[in-house]
């Protein structure tokens, strides 16, 4: 090692995506004309030029050791010229352009226990966040749940069975690092209790009308407990949303006898048909039940399947519930309606059903 | 179990099944990285217990950046010392996630030597996400990422790491060049991205067309989705071909589209002016349809998630705009809107917050756009109404002076 | 007011950054808003206030922190770090 200091580089920004694409990608750049689906987790893209690019998809924990992204490079060399890229749902692509190479490269991807799918009517991975792996605010764990509902949903990311897409996702907290407010399910980690105030450090460690003002309910005060400045909790008013945790670590949330997971539905991203819609409470508490959460998974499978059931061909989980209605959407999957299903936020009334137009 | 230091019977039980195990991952560089081992314990006791055990706080970047590394310390320190110290740096992905081997073992040699060994590929904003490593580590780690042309992504109060679809390098209906927009914006506003000077973070997703593969309706403040104003073209002896393979066109694609703007009768007959553009019938039928030539993107504003005030999708704030380099009308547009939020933002309001308090009859004019009818899905309905100015009668200004 | 050089508007940010240090945390918003009421807007300018900050942050006499939200603090011993 040189005693020397480098000089400093800053500000360069990510590599140019042109040094990582497939010789065949860059021939025909904004060049492809159609694409079909060869079998699930394979697509074949076509160019005006005629050229081929082949895609397989194989699902991914997301989580990754450097040990498999060096298997991954090592597939890319004997398969895809060394070109693969990863998806929005964090699956991994490999990119080929010799279709004999594609059985050999799933069944190597299958022996390693890596599944190919994900594509058009299949459940592809679930966005997730980090979880008690490495989140300070999380409500549950995400990498936990999420192997364990993929464990069950694994026949559906394989096969292209469904009536449409179904995009699952999870949040461990109500940040949501990722489209958890738009998916067809959303599973959803929640506090249930109001934060518990440090009295002894609050006012030393964070500002007290900065905290005051974090509150989307109002339901913090400044308040003098035992002499020292902190603040106090309008429990009544409080939704747990942990803002307050965010910008005040003297705020805890956590506590395992009330945080847990809810189940939401109905959601999407995507323009096709209907609007890109939130999705809609199904489910308000399951109680964290690690390692694997059997109730989660009984419950997204349960939903999943009522869906895949009734469901006519193109329709996504909201676009059949907007059909049959939340009432026969409730009959038919068995979940209880409740108080907690009826909102009660800003705009609630918006959500009020204003007419005589029922189902019997 | 020799590998590891702590007996982990409950993490062990996800080892098993059909779909990647992430306690897999782990277990694969615990041998040689006793931060993984102490992960292990300490997410076990987790599991245990119903909660997690992270401190946020502290670290937010290298010497220079306010943004790109995440700040996370154990609050079990004391009994999982080797994950005293748990940071995450994030690394600004090459555009539309594509990568050589060469450059993924990079990656994996780096972090090999100054950190945990695992990943995500990746966060949920787009990133590289470099997960664990110790404060001593950061300053190495970076100069090893820049020195082989990598770079950090964004946290904070910054523009966040912009990302992007697949767009025109894989995807037949991409409307714009999705990449070399991303690529540009990132390089061109390097400084947002890694000194924090905003009131709060800014997003911004590009997606090629209405699809939306990245979820830039949800999850961007800025979401710019490809579309197109002239006719979808149609290959009238490739809609037969679907309809001989089984799929009733009728009743599946135009019964299904939203503006009911085409019927079918052995030929298909599309009304553009009607159509949404929402993409059903081209998903449905990618060998015979495809979107126009006239392309460009939808750009709409202010999606995020519930934190503060409520979830919010982006909506409607200039129908069509092409997308072209130098981009100069989209990165104009970018700086008014910045400048009016410096101006206005309070600290953890997000674009689409601070319009929701102030109004578009204020932010329109700060970005030098005009009202449109494509903002609204309709006029409002309540006759509270702002007027800006009202009349004085003569006699009565006459008084006043 | 005389034009400030962007060393003394850097100067002038680190006192205010110092002097409310513990008290209330700055965001760059806080301190540009600042130092243009101070100097006047036709002597100091946004650019020039993020130079400013630019020249506090390479040479460490401040730091970006983050507490829901980035901030400009002083340099710390390690905040959640045990001693």
């Amino acid at each position: 090692m040189t005693t020397q200091p480098a000089k400093r580089i800053t500000d360069i920004g990510p590599p140019h995506y042109d040094q990582m694409l497939h010789p065949v990608i860059k021939e025909n750049y904004g060049k492809w004309k159609y694409h079909e689906t060869l079998k699930p987790g394979v697509l074949c893209h076509v160019s005006e030029t005629g050229q081929k690019i082949y895609s397989v998809r194989a699902g991914s924990p997301r989580l990754l050791s450097i040990d498999t992204i060096r298997w991954y490079a090592d597939l890319a060399d004997k398969y895809c010229k060394g070109y693969l890229r990863f998806t929005s749902r964090n699956n991994v692509e490999f990119l080929l352009d010799d279709p004999k190479l594609i059985d050999p490269l799933i069944a190597e991807l299958n022996q390693n226990g890596f599944p190919v799918g994900g594509t058009n009517n299949a459940i592809s991975n679930i966005v997730h966040t980090q979880g008690w792996v490495h989140c300070h605010s999380s409500a549950t764990d995400a990498s936990g749940i999420v192997k364990s509902v993929m464990d069950e949903l694994h026949p559906y990311f394989i096969s292209e069975k469904l009536p449409a897409k179904c995009r699952v996702a999870l949040a461990c907290c109500l940040n949501m690092c990722g489209a958890v407010h738009c998916s067809d399910i959303a599973i959803l980690g929640i506090h249930r209790r109001p934060p518990k105030p440090k009295h002894d450090i609050l006012g030393k460690t964070c500002e007290i009308p900065t905290v005051v003002a974090s509150c989307p309910t109002g339901a913090i005060r400044p308040a003098t407990v035992d002499g020292k400045q902190s603040v106090e909790i309008v429990e009544a008013q409080c939704m747990y949303c942990a803002n307050c945790y965010t910008v005040c670590p003297s705020l805890p949330m956590n506590d395992p006898l009330n945080d847990g997971i809810s189940i939401w539905v109905g959601g999407k991203v995507s323009n096709a048909r209907s609007a890109p819609a939130f999705s809609k409470l199904a489910i308000p508490f399951i109680p964290n039940n690690p390692p694997r959460w059997p109730e989660v998974v009984e419950a997204v499978k349960n939903i999943v399947e009522v869906w895949a059931k009734h469901a006519r061909k193109f329709e996504r989980i909201g676009e059949w519930i907007d059909r049959i209605g939340w009432k026969r959407f409730f009959e038919l999957t068995g979940i209880e309606f409740t108080k907690h299903h009826i909102d009660d936020f800003k705009h609630a009334g918006l959500t009020y059903h204003t007419s005589a137009h029922l189902r019997f | 179990m020799a590998d590891t230091k702590y007996e982990t019977p409950m993490l062990d039980e996800l080892e098993s099944g059909p779909w990647p195990s992430f306690i897999k991952e782990l277990k694969k560089v615990a041998p040689r990285k006793p931060m993984v081992q102490d992960l292990l314990g300490q997410l076990e006791q987790s599991y245990e217990e119903g909660q997690g055990h992270w401190k946020h706080g502290g670290i937010v970047g290298v010497m220079g950046y306010g943004g790109g590394v995440i700040g996370r310390y154990s609050d079990l320190a004391d009994k999982f010392t080797n994950c005293a110290h748990f940071h995450t740096i994030r690394v600004n992905q090459p555009a539309g996630w594509f990568y050589t081997s060469k450059a993924l073992r990079t990656i994996c040699d780096i972090w090999e030597r100054h950190g945990s060994g695992l990943t995500n590929m990746h966060g949920s904003t787009g990133d590289i996400v470099l997960l664990g490593t110790t404060t001593s580590e950061l300053e190495p780690t970076f100069a090893e990422l820049t020195a082989n042309g990598f770079d950090l992504g964004g946290s904070g109060s910054d523009m966040r790491t912009p990302s992007c679809c697949v767009g025109k390098a894989r995807c037949e209906w991409a409307c714009y060049d999705t990449m070399a927009l991303t690529y540009d914006l990132t390089q061109s506003f390097q400084d947002a991205l890694h000194r924090p000077a905003f009131p709060y973070k800014f997003k911004i997703k590009s997606a090629g067309c209405p699809n939306d593969c990245v979820a830039s309706i949800a999850r961007a403040d800025l979401s710019i989705i490809g579309t197109w104003r002239d006719d979808i073209r149609v290959d009238q002896e490739g809609v037969k071909a679907y309809e001989k393979a089984g799929l009733n066109i009728e009743r599946d694609v135009c019964g299904r589209c939203p503006a009911r703007c085409m019927e079918y009768s052995g030929k298909l007959m599309i009304d553009n002016r009607a159509c949404v553009h929402c993409m059903h019938c081209i998903n449905a039928m990618p060998k015979a349809l495809r979107p126009g030539v006239d392309t460009g993107a939808t750009i709409l504003i202010g999606s995020k998630a519930p934190i503060v005030q409520g979830a919010l999708l982006s909506s409607v704030l200039v129908p069509f705009m092409k997308i072209e380099p130098p981009y100069q009308e989209l990165k104009d547009l970018i700086e008014k809107m910045w400048e009016w939020r410096d101006e206005n933002g309070k600290s953890r309001e997000r674009i689409g917050e601070l319009i929701q308090r102030m109004g578009m009859r204020n932010f329109l004019p700060a970005v030098g756009l005009e009202p449109n009818p494509d903002m609204v899905f309709h006029p409002r309905a309540n006759p509270y109404v702002f007027y800006d100015e009202y009349f004085v009668a003569e006699e009565e200004g006459e008084a006043q002076a | 007011m005389a034009k400030p050089t962007i060393d003394e508007i850097a100067n002038a940010m680190f006192d205010m950054v110092s002097q409310y240090d513990g008290k209330k945390n700055l965001k760059a918003g806080d301190l540009t808003k600042a130092m243009i009421a101070q100097y006047g807007e036709g002597n100091c300018t946004k650019d020039e206030c993020k130079q400013a900050i630019r020249i506090l942050m390479d040479s460490g006499r401040c730091v970006y922190s983050y507490f829901g939200g980035s901030f400009i603090s002083l340099p710390k011993t390690e905040g959640s770090a045990p001693q």
